[in-house]
């Protein structure tokens, strides 16, 4: 009998030291970044060899992706324990995450970028790590700016003029399809971000301030959006507003556009072999208005589903996922943009990818769109000016209108003041 | 015939066996039906009263028509001309050159809200019809307009290609291969295809090969320009399914015997005479379920327009889907899920009842 | 002179609108072969060329993409996942819909109209409509992904075998059923042995138009295999090949990955009709 009762304890023992927790994490998984990930999965089960970590790929349109995430959330599934989230979820999707400050989360904020944790606060609750950020940049043709003598742009007037005389020299040398200007102009999240990027670099507020009005109402606003519009067909091709971030790049990746605003993502891709600007391009600030410039935040976080079945070792996941060791590994072999301050300083990532040091600045002083202030509806928020900036740039209607009308919409929508 | 005076007097004990045994036999599928169906359909009718969120904790509220009221919320106002205070006289846009009205949202009810549809003259004074959604009703009106024109011309085309194959003709065997590709391509991959074929520069194919025979300058935006989109995808929807329509007459054209054409032909009927006297009436049960399957996915579609208008455009479906993902509203997409059922069954209503499709024999 | 003239035109209008249609309903798919021989930049060059070219305009095709594709696991598995999941859903939906369908075309009873109306109400929804329900309940069952996937799509198909096959069994002669009662056949041997050899043209068409239907379905299959990479459909393991970078979009392996999947597709849909077709009407010849 005691012989049994032993025994059993034995086994009891030895199967909890080898029970695996099954921690499932949901994210990008294109190419590299998959790699990286699994990579980086390898890394924490090394370490802690009772965890196994399964990388899940998901849609990388975001707008799939959200669905997805969703369906999950909707169905209170315990089958995905970490969620990849785009840096304007954390609001929307907050009442599904958990709060990573229960978990000591508190030790290791301090060494992210102040305004990224802010971000993903809710409530006063940390629901998401920040794990790599983004931010719009101008790509600009180094060899044509010589050939035309022009400097970078400083400013958007500086941009009109300076396409328009690279396109029209361009044109009449012989290419025919070549354009002054690609951007982002369909109708959709990316478009919010290359208007704000406008409205903020001329002093036309953030839609919604961060302390609830919405400024959105204004004359700098107005100006600086009905010029973009201008842009569509003269220097910009008739087909930008239905151009997201691959369509914009493949007209400049084939020497087609002097200037492009895009994400860092098209710097390698666009030096790999083959490409018709290998070598013949670099990123700037995005020019300014009556403002600074302003860049877009984009970037993506760690979150930690409530409904996970193993939620401390899912938050160990995500801290060890997003921490110093891991995003190093990423900058330098993926180019991926840290969130952690002291790696932009660390000579082997600046080594590995030059302009995060040099646009350095332009990361820590993004703009952030207004997801925290309007959550849990930033999702409809930005649609409502979305939508209100296309039909400027397709003519429809004309930017004090669509603006006006748009703050009252806000203002119906999340019941702020209008300014 | 007999069994309608059976019907009338009682059933015969036969009449009976039969009924029995038709009942066992569409039991199973709807058994699947009630299984698979029930819930998620009475989970849509249901939440179409609520303002349930999707994907979230927040308190659901049964709020009765007030969906359904929004969807449809439309009002006229007038709009006011704008005048100028020194002159008297109203005042002149200076970008457009045109008389200047009071923007209809100064005018527009705001609670609830209501929103420009559109605008109109009527005896010199300008009116808005505002509404409260107008986005919806501009998908009802692209989805019925996409259904029409799509509808009709892979019917036509299909009935060509049927025709084709089922006859004589030397092109017979290629063309019941060709028929198949655009059918057998996977529909995201052929969505996405074709979006990269109307590319608005010359990267894609349409401009470039537009732009060799002189028709255009080579930047054409065949999905931005309004007037462009619906033919585009239209074109983009028949190439798809026309093989589904030629598909189906062929099948029904396999039906007819062959021995009535050798018939009508001695008798020194002509050929189109024998099309429309004979084949066409032959096939009008096979023609009528084609028509009502294909007009119901029409008026469904959501994958065409999602891909390539995305949201510069919507179809009824896509709007929902839109609702529910991007804003959550998982009441108000359900009420519009019960909408596009009402209107696909007004419209199956209508065929079965012109076509006869239910009449007993 | 004049007749033959008639006649003459008449054939070269219609052989030249056959062309034409032809170059319609084929062209696109040149354009995706075209296009999965490109790599990306190849793809983005204006104008766009119609085989694929470097940048001095020699032929230069690259075979990368299908590379690409045929090591893809998920695609792979894919294919495997399509059949099963489009075979058994074709089965079911002809099987029940065949027998739902005699008794709605040929049979007498009460209530037929209203069935007719409560199966074809089925599909009177769109997708996107009934997709968190239906996935709510899957989940609540824990249903495998490919048998959630075979149920749900029965939603759309099984109204449709049964329409289709309605229409078919009503159109037959009621002659041979009353000459085969009075021969001493049941119903259901009647069903067996005369009616399903002279329907097989429509179950054939109709097995195939539900076939290609669940092996195009996107938006469940996405949803519902989720969490379950290994029982991915084609079409969703296509969309979510990866590029090397985030953000990127792999054009040409797309391309690469649809020609792959469609050309055995084609040729076993000639195959099957033309043979089954002919083999299943050999026996029932003059009804």
């Amino acid at each position: 009998m005691k012989k049994l009762l032993v025994l059993s304890l034995v086994l009891l023992v030895s199967f909890s030291l080898f029970a695996q927790v099954v921690i499932t994490v949901a994210g990008g998984a294109v190419g590299q970044e998959l790699e990286l990930t699994k990579k980086a999965a390898q890394m924490y089960m090394t370490i802690n060899p009772n965890v196994r970590v399964e990388v899940l790929d998901t849609p990388d349109m975001a707008d799939d992706r959200l669905g997805l995430y969703l369906q999950f959330f909707e169905a209170k599934s315990s089958r995905v324990d970490v969620y990849q989230i785009d840096v304007i979820w954390p609001g929307d999707l907050a009442e599904h995450l958990v709060d990573f400050y229960d978990y000591k989360a508190d030790m290791v904020t301090s060494m992210y970028f102040p305004s990224m944790i802010q971000n993903n606060t809710v409530d006063g609750k940390l629901v998401a790590i920040p794990w790599f950020t983004d931010a719009g940049l101008l790509y600009y043709r180094t060899d044509l700016l010589d050939k035309y003598n022009l400097s970078v742009p400083k400013t958007w007037d500086e941009l009109e003029r300076y396409a328009k005389i690279i396109q029209d020299g361009e044109r009449s040398a012989g290419n025919r399809d070549f354009w002054g200007y690609v951007w982002q102009g369909n109708s959709y999240e990316g478009l919010t971000c290359d208007a704000i990027e406008w409205i903020s670099s001329n002093n036309g507020g953030t839609i919604i301030s961060p302390d609830g009005v919405i400024t959105i109402d204004n004359r700098n606003a107005a100006e600086i959006i009905q010029k973009a519009a201008s842009w569509v067909g003269s220097i910009s091709p008739a087909g930008v507003i239905g151009m997201a971030e691959e369509e914009s790049r493949a007209v400049w990746q084939a020497g087609n556009s002097a200037f492009m605003r895009n994400w860092p993502y098209a710097y390698s891709l666009g030096n790999s072999d083959g490409s018709a600007v290998k070598g013949k391009f670099d990123v700037a600030p995005l020019p300014a208005g009556r403002g600074n410039p302003g860049a877009a935040l984009g970037g993506w976080q760690l979150a930690v589903s409530k409904y996970s079945n193993n939620i401390p070792e899912a938050v160990e996941v995500a801290l060890f996922l997003a921490g110093y060791e891991v995003q190093k590994m990423r900058a330098i072999e993926g180019s991926f943009n840290p969130t952690i301050q002291a790696l932009y300083r660390d000579p082997e990532v600046i080594n590995a990818v030059p302009f995060f040091g040099s646009l350095y600045d332009v990361f820590i002083n993004a703009t952030p769109r207004p997801s925290t202030i309007s959550a849990p509806r930033y999702a409809e928020v930005s649609r409502l000016f979305y939508q209100a900036v296309h039909s400027v740039l397709t003519g429809r209607r004309r930017a004090p209108d669509a603006l006006g009308e748009l703050a009252l919409d806000i203002a119906d929508l999340t019941g702020y003041p209008v300014r | 015939m007999s069994s309608k005076v059976n019907a009338k007097y009682g059933i015969s004990k036969l009449a009976k066996r039969e009924e029995r045994l038709a009942y066992k036999l569409v039991l199973p599928a709807l058994i699947v039906l009630a299984l698979v169906a029930f819930y998620p359909l009475s989970q849509v009718f249901y939440a179409s009263f609520t303002d349930r969120t999707f994907a979230s904790a927040r308190e659901t509220n049964f709020i009765g028509f007030e969906n359904y009221k929004r969807l449809f919320g439309i009002t006229i106002k007038e709009l006011p001309p704008i005048i100028d205070e020194e002159t008297g006289l109203q005042q002149i846009d200076e970008f457009t050159g045109e008389l200047e009205f009071v923007a209809p949202f100064r005018i527009l009810p705001r609670n609830p809200r209501y929103n420009e549809l559109s605008r109109f003259n009527f005896f010199g004074k300008k009116y808005v019809i505002g509404a409260r959604d107008p986005d919806f009703l501009r998908s009802i009106g692209n989805t019925l307009t996409f259904t029409f024109f799509s509808v009709i011309l892979e019917t036509i085309l299909g009935m060509i290609i049927a025709l084709t194959i089922n006859s004589k003709i030397k092109g017979k065997g290629p063309m019941r291969a060709v028929m198949l590709v655009p059918w057998a391509v996977i529909t995201v991959v052929s969505a996405r295809m074709w979006q990269w074929m109307f590319f608005p520069t010359r990267a894609g194919f349409f401009n470039a090969f537009f732009d060799r025979i002189g028709l255009t300058d080579g930047s054409t935006g065949f999905l931005t320009d309004v007037a462009l989109q619906m033919p585009a995808i239209i074109a983009v929807d028949v190439w798809k399914t026309t093989p589904f329509m030629a598909l189906l007459i062929l099948a029904g054209l396999q039906t007819i015997p062959s021995e009535i054409y050798e018939a009508a032909r001695v008798d020194g009927a002509s050929k189109p005479r024998q099309f429309f006297s004979m084949t066409l009436p032959l096939l009008k049960p096979t023609l009528a379920v084609a028509l009502i399957f294909r007009t119901l996915d029409a008026l469904r579609a959501f994958d065409v327009f999602h891909v390539l208008l995305g949201g510069r455009r919507y179809s009824m479906a896509s709007y929902s889907y839109f609702e529910l993902i991007n804003n959550r509203n998982m009441g108000y997409s359900s009420a519009i899920g019960v909408v596009i059922f009402f209107i696909i069954f007004i419209f199956a209503f209508l065929y079965i009842r012109f076509m006869g499709v239910d009449k007993d024999e | 002179m004049n007749k033959n003239l008639k006649n003459i035109l008449g054939k070269v209008g219609l052989y030249s609108l056959l062309v034409v249609i032809v170059i319609y309903l084929l062209f696109p798919f040149y354009w995706a072969v075209n296009s999965s021989l490109k790599n990306e930049n190849q793809l983005m060059m204006t104008p766009a060329t119609f085989v694929p070219r470097d940048f001095d305009g020699n032929f230069s095709p690259t075979f990368e993409n299908y590379k690409s594709a045929l090591t893809d696991s998920q695609f792979l598995r894919g294919i495997v996942n399509s059949t099963i999941v489009a075979f058994s859903v074709t089965l079911l939906s002809l099987i029940i819909g065949a027998f739902a369908a005699f008794s709605l075309g040929k049979l007498r009873f009460r209530g037929k109209r209203t069935t007719l109306y409560l199966i074809l109400a089925m599909t009177m929804f769109p997708q996107v409509t009934v997709l968190s329900g239906l996935y709510a309940v899957i989940t609540a069952f824990n249903l495998s992904a490919r048998l959630s996937m075979i149920f749900s799509y029965m939603i759309f198909t099984l109204p449709f075998t049964t329409w289709v096959l309605t229409a078919f069994f009503k159109a037959l002669p009621v002659e041979i059923m009353e000459s085969a009662q009075v021969d001493g056949a049941t119903p259901f041997q009647t069903f067996r042995k005369i009616l399903l050899p002279l329907t097989a043209p429509a179950l054939v068409t109709t097995g195939l138009l539900a076939f290609i239907q669940s092996w195009n379905e996107y938006l469940f299959a996405l949803t519902f295999t989720s969490i379950d990479p290994g029982a991915r459909t084609i079409p969703v393991a296509i969309a979510l090949f990866s590029a090397t970078h985030a953000r990127q979009e792999p054009f040409g392996e797309i391309m690469a990955g649809a020609v792959i999947v469609t050309i055995p597709v084609v040729i076993l849909v000639l195959i099957f009709q033309k043979k089954i077709v002919s083999g299943l009407t050999a026996g029932a010849v003059k009804g």
